[in-house]
Parts: structure tokens; sequence; C-alpha cells
């Protein structure tokens, strides 16, 4: 206790104690020398910092002193070398931030676990099948093929009330279907488009969800005849009605049927799929009312067996494996499968039921974001590790060139353990401040992938939060590379011989290049490979985009303005429905600044598709053919700019008169070859009249996405000939100038027309094509930014390799000028010695480009995953940038004054 | 001028330095650094040689310990120095020491003393 007094006394008086310890030592230097005569004395006394050290840290607080002292002149010598300082903490930063940004992403996407109780017992139903299985007559939902088979998660409703009532294996089953079709919610005379999701009756009380206010969809609202309920999301209630309690009870219009608000779920409940957050809940059951056409849909959704449409998860029963409990279940869906078929054409083959995981929820999400994920985080672990190596080989450059410096002050008294702390200390330093600098990095880094994965949509359900773990792990990984890279160099250089190291002539060191194999060069190289790697991904992505942006479109994409409407789900219907679309049509004509209208059933090159049944009298067709349809106005095709090559375009009097069609040259291509097929007549559907008359020919434009390898046979057809299958429809508005800003004047236009239909998916026709290489875009310009990235730190690297080694054989080329050198052949010696190392690097890069492309393949469009431009302009790159790297010290080498080089000795 | 060689002074046996410095404290009341080197190795007719680099730590220690304090007095050369002397604690210390070096010293005789 006592003893720890006297050491804080210590530490408050130091410089006291310091000056006491100092004349002590001079006192005792002086009687010896009086007794010896001066000669030996001061030599006998031996080291006398090094004693000074040793008697200070007899009082302990030296270790922290001498941390303070090495952080002090860490401090001081990064600001004395900011170059060097920036470009190692910049690489740190961007190694470790990109990583954790890339790396929650994936913890989000793959890992997390749907916020109810126990998710581990949950499963996901889904059947399995090698082709189309025949008992499946009807579908409606997603299902998803690969090599080996097609998977889907829908079933037929019969199918799973005969799961549900013998619950043996699986505690509960309960059902829900996607509403693919925005649902139209008026409240407070607003209308809005909501995503929905039905559900069955145990849907809440199966997954364990409670109530944030009022209560949930249970049994009794799951059956025909019920009253009509809805249960609000918790994000949707804050949203839209300010999280109201008193919302609870009240009515609102979904689809022009009125619903009664029952309840809110809990907050943390965000529905089964990670990639879809549902505003509105309803029963199953209300499916029907909400359709078009009622009793029809009733009938097909409830009782007929062969319609797979509703998606079913489970719980298992405690002690119960995945493994027996679909064992049970699948024998049960056969024998239910077998009982639907008829003919033997659909006994060949049954869809299996298979029971997934369903800690996770759906794995929609999974399934589209894990790929580009890996592929980008195999990018980001190439930066990590090119990040490392840059500062490893900074780190061991920076210290051969302080040798000198760490020979002072070992001569000067300095302890070896000393230095290499203080060496030791400077590098952690690095990595700290690297270190958090990566979590700004990384931070910001997760909002913009977020930006970049939502790609403009506006309501992006996945959110990533930064992974506290990864960051620790990327951070240690950067401290331990600091220290090793720190650690190693301070050890060689402690070992110095003092008289050389000071003189700074080193053995080994000739008049040629030196060590030129050594770690240095090594790190060096790989980083230049690394990085071609990167430059030749970034080139195949930017070549992609380009071949996808300069595929030719066969229509003008430019100020073109896309929305929405649907007036059908606000309650018209037929000739009122075609009307208020016409009328609307004419009033957008009317706009200042838009300089044509077209209307359609959807707009071109957005992945939507519609073909139906086709016969043509006098043509034999193979059964089953299809053509490819467009449901437009007269208007469309003007406005899209699609020419007209023979006869004629639609006209208005083809709205009433008997029906017409115009059609692409594909379709004539295909089905009247060398044939006029004007005045030919066909018909769409089967056992329908041929009765629409062709008038003119368009010529082809592309369809449904620019990565269609041929443009389908098509027709367009007015949409006033089928008015039952009128729904929503796209307008197309030619804009003078930014068609964005046509946008107040429609939605006011439409709101006067009528309060009840929302205005939706408003963008450019040339957004709407990015949205659909959205993917190809994000790797293009991650891959650039990440390519452009690790050639800066590889250059950087080849920079300060190159110009520490060219300061350390200063003498050298200063003999070799005063020896009659010209300054063009130092100058290529140092170049030589660059070109060289890139050149290794190139080549090593190249063959690991050659083999891994592959795995990028399936995102390339028009073109080769060995494309020569693109190899050959990676190198082209790589080159000139190691050669401007190199240029630095090589001008400097050439400058070197032999008189200065001599004398620097 | 002085001829030693090596083989006529010794080091101090490890951990002995402690003991031997506060001896002398205790058979000289007041001493500076140098005079205690230079008394351990009169005593010890110049077989014990003190080296400074050990000297100045371990009176730092001592001080540290409680069992020596120091203060500036004039030496008898007329020149500033620092006098140590030992403390209660010192003393009790010494006792200890010389108590577990006669024991140690005791054994060790009697495994080489021929039989």
């Amino acid at each position: 206790m006592r003893e720890l007094l006297r050491r804080f006394r210590h530490l408050l008086h130091r410089d006291e104690f310091e000056r006491e310890l100092e004349e002590e030592m001079r006192h005792h230097l002086a009687l010896s020398a009086e007794q010896r005569g001066d000669a030996g004395a001061s030599r006998q006394f031996g080291n006398i910092t090094l004693l000074r050290e040793e008697s200070r840290s007899m009082w302990t607080w030296t270790i922290w002193e001498q941390f303070l002292q090495d952080l002090r002149y860490g401090l001081r010598s990064m600001a004395a070398n900011p170059l060097f300082t920036a470009i190692a903490t910049i690489s740190l930063a961007l190694g470790i931030g990109a990583n954790t940004a890339i790396f929650s992403f994936m913890d989000a996407i793959l890992l997390r676990t749907l916020p109810v109780k126990n998710p581990q017992e949950l499963v996901v139903f889904q059947w399995r099948a090698k082709t189309q299985p025949g008992v499946i007559h009807g579908m409606t939902g997603s299902r998803f093929g690969d090599k080996t088979g097609i998977n889907s998660p829908n079933f037929p409703y019969p199918a799973f009330q005969m799961l549900r009532a013998n619950p043996d294996a699986v505690s509960t089953v309960f059902a829900y279907a996607v509403a693919y079709r925005h649902l139209n919610v008026v409240v407070h005379r607003q209308a809005e488009f909501a995503e929905g999701l039905y559900v069955s009756g145990g849907f809440y009380e199966g997954l364990g969800v409670t109530p944030a206010a009022g209560r949930l969809i249970g049994d009794e609202d799951d059956k025909t005849g019920a009253p009509a309920v809805a249960v609000l999301s918790w994000a949707y209630w804050q949203r839209r009605f300010d999280g109201n309690p008193a919302v609870v009870g009240q009515s609102i219009l979904v689809n022009n049927l009125p619903f009664t608000i029952v309840g809110v779920s809990s907050p943390e409940f965000f529905g089964v799929n990670p990639g879809a957050q549902p505003d509105l809940y309803v029963p199953l059951h209300a499916v029907p009312s909400l359709s078009t056409f009622r009793q029809e849909t009733e009938r097909r959704d409830f009782f007929d067996g062969n319609y797979y449409w509703v998606e079913m998860m489970g719980r298992l029963r405690p002690g119960v494996s995945r493994e027996q409990a679909q064992t049970v279940l699948s024998a049960r869906f056969q024998q239910y499968a077998s009982s639907t078929a008829t003919t033997a054409k659909e006994r060949v083959e049954f869809p299996a039921l298979r029971l997934e995981d369903g800690a996770g929820g759906l794995d929609s999400l999974r399934r589209q974001y894990s790929k580009p994920l890996f592929v980008l985080m195999a990018m980001v672990g190439l930066i990590l590790t090119i990040a490392c190596a840059n500062i490893a080989s900074l780190l061991l450059a920076r210290t051969a060139a302080r040798r000198r410096e760490i020979a002072v002050r070992l001569s000067m008294g300095a302890g070896r353990m000393r230095v290499i702390r203080q060496l030791l200390t400077e590098s952690l330093l690095l990595s700290l401040i690297g270190g958090v600098a990566g979590l700004l990095v990384a931070v910001w880094g997760i909002r913009s992938l977020t930006w970049l994965l939502a790609n403009g949509r506006e309501r992006f359900t996945l959110h990533a939060t930064l992974n506290w773990q990864v960051l620790l792990f990327t951070f240690v990984l950067a401290v331990i590379t600091g220290t090793l890279f720190g650690l190693a160099p301070a050890l060689q250089s402690t070992r110095v011989d003092l008289t050389a190291a000071l003189k700074q002539v080193r053995a080994n060191e000739g008049l040629g290049r030196t060590r030129r194999f050594g770690l240095g060069y090594v790190l060096v190289t790989a980083q230049i490979a690394l990085s071609l790697l990167l430059v030749v991904g970034a080139g195949l992505f930017v070549r992609t985009v380009a071949n996808l942006h300069s595929v030719n479109l066969g229509f003008n994409q430019e100020k073109l303005l896309l929305f929405s409407l649907d007036a059908k789900q606000a309650g018209y219907k037929d000739a009122a429905l075609a009307q208020f679309y016409a009328d609307l049509r004419d009033r957008f004509g009317q706009i200042p600044g838009v300089t044509s209208v077209g209307l359609s059933q959807f707009p071109l090159v957005a992945f939507y598709w519609n073909s139906t049944d086709i016969h043509i009298p006098g043509v034999a067709l193979p059964e089953g053919e299809e053509t490819g349809l467009s449901i437009v106005d007269p208007g469309f095709l003007p406005t899209m700019q699609i020419p007209i090559l023979r006869g004629r375009g639609l006209e208005e009097r083809d709205m009433t008169s008997p029906r017409v069609a115009v059609v692409n040259d594909e379709f004539v291509k295909k089905y009247f070859p060398n044939l006029n097929p004007l005045g030919r007549r066909f018909g769409l559907g089967k056992e329908k009249p041929a009765d629409i008359e062709i008038v003119g020919v368009a010529r082809k434009s592309l369809y449904n996405s620019v990565k269609e390898k041929e443009t389908p046979a098509l027709a367009y057809i007015p949409y006033t000939q089928n008015l039952d299958g009128l729904g929503r429809v796209f307008f197309e508005l030619r804009a003078a100038g930014d068609p964005l800003s046509l946008v107040p004047a429609v939605r006011r236009l439409v709101h006067d027309a009528s309060s009840n239909v929302p205005v939706a998916e408003v963008k450019t026709q040339s957004a709407q094509i990015d949205e659909t290489i959205s993917e190809e875009r994000t790797f293009a310009e991650l891959c650039s930014g990440f390519a452009a990235l690790a050639l800066g730190i590889a250059c950087v690297g080849l920079y300060g390799t190159m110009a520490y080694a060219v300061t350390r054989r200063t003498s050298a080329i200063g003999i070799r000028v005063a020896l009659g050198a010209m300054r063009g052949q130092i100058a290529w010696m140092v170049l030589r010695e660059v070109l060289a190392v890139a050149a290794v690097g190139v080549v090593a890069g190249l063959s690991v480009a050659w083999a891994t492309t592959r795995f990028v393949e399936s995102y390339l469009f028009g073109m080769k995953q060995h494309d020569p431009w693109v190899l050959a302009g990676a190198v082209v790159v790589l080159v000139a940038a190691a050669g401007a790297a190199g240029f630095g010290p090589a001008w400097r080498a050439a400058r070197i004054d032999p008189l200065v080089a001599l004398r620097h000795e | 001028m002085y001829s030693l060689t090596m083989e006529d002074k010794s080091e101090i046996p490890p951990g002995t330095l402690y003991m031997l410095v506060l001896k002398t404290l205790a058979r000289l009341g007041e001493m500076h650094g140098y005079g205690i080197a230079q008394h351990i190795q009169q005593i010890s007719d110049d077989v014990l040689q003190v080296e400074e680099g050990s000297l100045y730590p371990a009176l730092q220690r001592m001080l540290i310990k409680g069992w020596v304090v120091a203060e500036w007095k004039q030496s008898e050369s007329n020149r500033r120095a620092r006098f140590y002397r030992l403390t209660a604690d010192g003393r009790k210390q010494l006792a200890r020491e010389v108590k577990e070096f006669e024991r140690v010293m005791a054994a060790i005789v009697r495994v080489i003393r021929p039989a």
C-alpha cells in the first residue's frame, strides 16, 4: 500500500527524480574519475542511457510512459509521412469496411430467422418434379427450375385441408397466398396500392405472432360467408394510419369492397418472406370476392384439386425431425395427387412433397441475391487481400528505409526490445486508425448497397445492420497483418551491424538490383495479379452493360414516361372502363409538353409476356402454337416510334369496327413467308373464329427483355376487342422535355377523373429498361469501383516499394552516374524493374482470370468469358498503371546527383 | 595504475546484492552509492565488484520497497550526494536475507565438502 503511494509520488515528481538520478550518477562518475584518472571512467560506467532507463523502469509507470512516448512518436512519424499514412489507412479502411458491409448483407439475407416463436420448428412445404406434372392443370404462384427439375411452393387448397386434418407429424399446418396484383386500398378517400397476403385461419396461431392492437385473423374469419376482415402490418399501420389505435373496428375499401380492420400484428413481424413485407393481411376465403370473376375463382380456388395456388408452412411436433415428417407427409400427398389424376398421362409423374427448413422464412430473396452476393464477396475478399499485402509491403519497405534511424537509436543506447516495441506500436496505431475508418466505410457501404440493391424500388424491405462480429474479424485480420509485417522487419533491423547500417552500406547491396525477389516484390506482384483479376471482371461487366445498352430496341426509349392505372379495382367495368381510359388518354394528350400518348396492357422490355393459341386458315401450324400479344390503343405504335412497314397502323375507327390487328415482321416471316399478309385473317384462342384481319405490318421491336434471343411473332390488338380481359393498363407519354416533369399534371388529371384510382409504377422507359438489367449494372458499377480501388492500391504499393528501393540504392546509382551512365539508362533500369514486376503479376493474374471467369459467365451478355478485347484491355491498363507508378521513382533515380549521392554516406 | 585481471574479481552472486547493500548500510549508517560500492569492494578484498549498472537500479528498488530512505547531503569531499539510510523494514529484511543466505550457504558447503 505504502509502496503504491511512493510510486504515485514518483509519478508526480518525475522530473525531480530524473534530475536526482542524473546528479547521483555524475557524483559517482566524478568520484571514480578522481580515483582512477579520467580515462576509463565513462567507459567503465557503461551505457548510461540504458542504466537510467532501467532505474526508471523500477518505478513501473515507465511502461505506460514509454507507451505514450511511442504513441506520440508514432503519430509524429505518421504526420511526417502523410502519403504513406494515407495509403495505408485508406487501403485498410476499404478492406475492412467493404468486407463488413458485404458480409452484413449476406447475414441479413442468408442467415436471418423469422421473428416468431421457436422458428427452428417451422417447415416450408414444396413440391419437386422432373417435368411439369400432368395433374397440375393450373397454377398461380412461383416456380423455379434448375437442371434437375422444377420446384414450387404452391399446392391445391384441398391438399391443404387434407394435410391440416391429420396433425400427427406436424402440429399445425397453415396456408397463405401472395396477392400478386396489388390491392387498391381507399382510406379517407385517398386511393393507394398496398401489398397483400391472403392467410388461412391458423396462420398467426401457427407462427405464434401476437397482435399489437385488436385481434388477428382466426379460423372463424376464414370461411365462405364470414364478414370481410383485414389485419394491418405494424409498418403499414404506422405509415398510413399514424399508429392510431382507433382504426381497429374501422372500415376501409379494398378493391372497392368494405373490409373491417380487426387488428394490427406485432411490430417485429414482417411476414414469412424477408424479401416482401405485406401491408395488409386478409383471409384466404376473401380471395374470390376480391377477384374479377367471383364464382369461377371460388370454384377453382377451393374445389379444384388440380389447381395449385396456396403456399403452406407447418410447425414440427417436438421430437419429430424434418425427415420423419417429410416421409409421412409426402406419402400422404402422393396419395392425394394420384387421386386427382384422371388420365394415364397425368400419372406419369406426380409432384413429390418436400419439407424445407422454415426458420428463415421463404427463400425467394436468397435465390435472387445469394449468387450475386457471393461474387461480390469474392471481389471484396480480393480487395482485403490486396489491402493487407499493401500494408505488408509498405511496412517492409518503410522499415528497410528506417534502418539508419533504428541504427542511430540503437547506438544511442536504446534497448532492442524498446525499438521493437516502438515499431509495433506504430503498426498497431496504423491498424487502429484503419479500423476506425473501416467502420465508417462499413456504415456508408451498407447504406449505398441497400440503395444499389433496392435499385429505385420504393419499398425495399431488405435491411442489413452492421455486423459487429465481421467487423471485429476483419479488424483483427488487419491488426495481425500489421503486427506480423511490422514485427518481422523490426526484428531483422534491430539485429543489424550498427556500423554498416549507419553508413547505409549493406553487405549484400551491390551495384545492381538488390533482392529482386524479396518478400516486398512478391507482395507487389501478387497485388498486381489480383488487381488484374478485378480489372478483367470489371471489363467483362462493363462490356456486358454496354452490349445491353447498345441492343437495338426497335423503338425510341428517350423522353418516354410510363405509369399504370387500374380503374377496374375501383369498380369500373367493361365499356365504362374502356371509356374511362380513353377519356384520360385524350386529357393526357392535352398536357403541355406531351407530344403523343399511347396505352398498352404492359410496357415493353419489362419482363411482361402475354401469348395465346393462334390458328390461321390455310396455314398448317403445330398443335399448341402460340403468338405473342400486345394489347394496345392506336396511339401506342406512333408513340413508341415503331414504324409501319406495310399497310396501315391501328386507327381510332378500329376500336369499334370489325376486329383488326397489326402484326410485326417476325409474325409475317413465321406464318406468311413470301406472301402478302395484308387482308389475311387469323384467330386467337382455341375454338374461336378466325375473324381478325391483318391491316398492317410493324417493324419488330424488343418485347420482354433486352436479353431475348429472338423477338417473338407479335400481334398488336386494340384493347377494346377483349373487354373481359381489360384491367390494369400502362400509359406511355412521349414528352418534348423531361418526361418526369409531367408527373404532377398526370396525377392531378387522374385524381380529377376518380379519386379512387391511384397512379402507380411511375418511371421513364429508360429507367424501366435499366431496371431489367439492374443486376448487370450493379455488377459493372461495383466491379469497376473495386477494380479502380485495387489498381490504385496496387500502384501505390508498387510506387512505395520502388521509391524505397531507389532511396536505398542512391549511392549505387550515384556511382553509376559518376562512371558515365546516362540519365535515360538509369531511369530505364528502374522502369525495367517495375515492368518486370508488372509482367510477372500480369501473367499470374491472367492465368487465374482464365480459370475463374466462368463463375460469372451467366451474367455476361453478347460476349464470351475469355473476351480477347477485355483481356487485352486489362493488360494494357495494368501495364500502363504500373508504368505510371514506376515513373516517379525512375525519374527521381535519373536525377540523382553523383556528388550528393556519394556524400550521402 | 591498476592491473586487475578477471580472475581477481568476481561477480556478485545472484540475489545477494540487496543483502550486501543492506548490510553495508547497517554497518555504515548513512552512505551514498559510490561509498556503498567502495565499501563492499574493500571489505571483500576486491573480490566483490559492484557494477554501477546494477547498484543504482537496486537502490531504486529498495527505495520503492521502503527498505531504505534517501536524503541529499554534503559529502565528505564537499559534494552534494544522495545518502541512503536503513529503515526498520530494511533491518528486518536484512535479517531475513542473512538467515536465508546462511542456510543456503551451509547447505552448499555440506555438498561440496570432501566426504
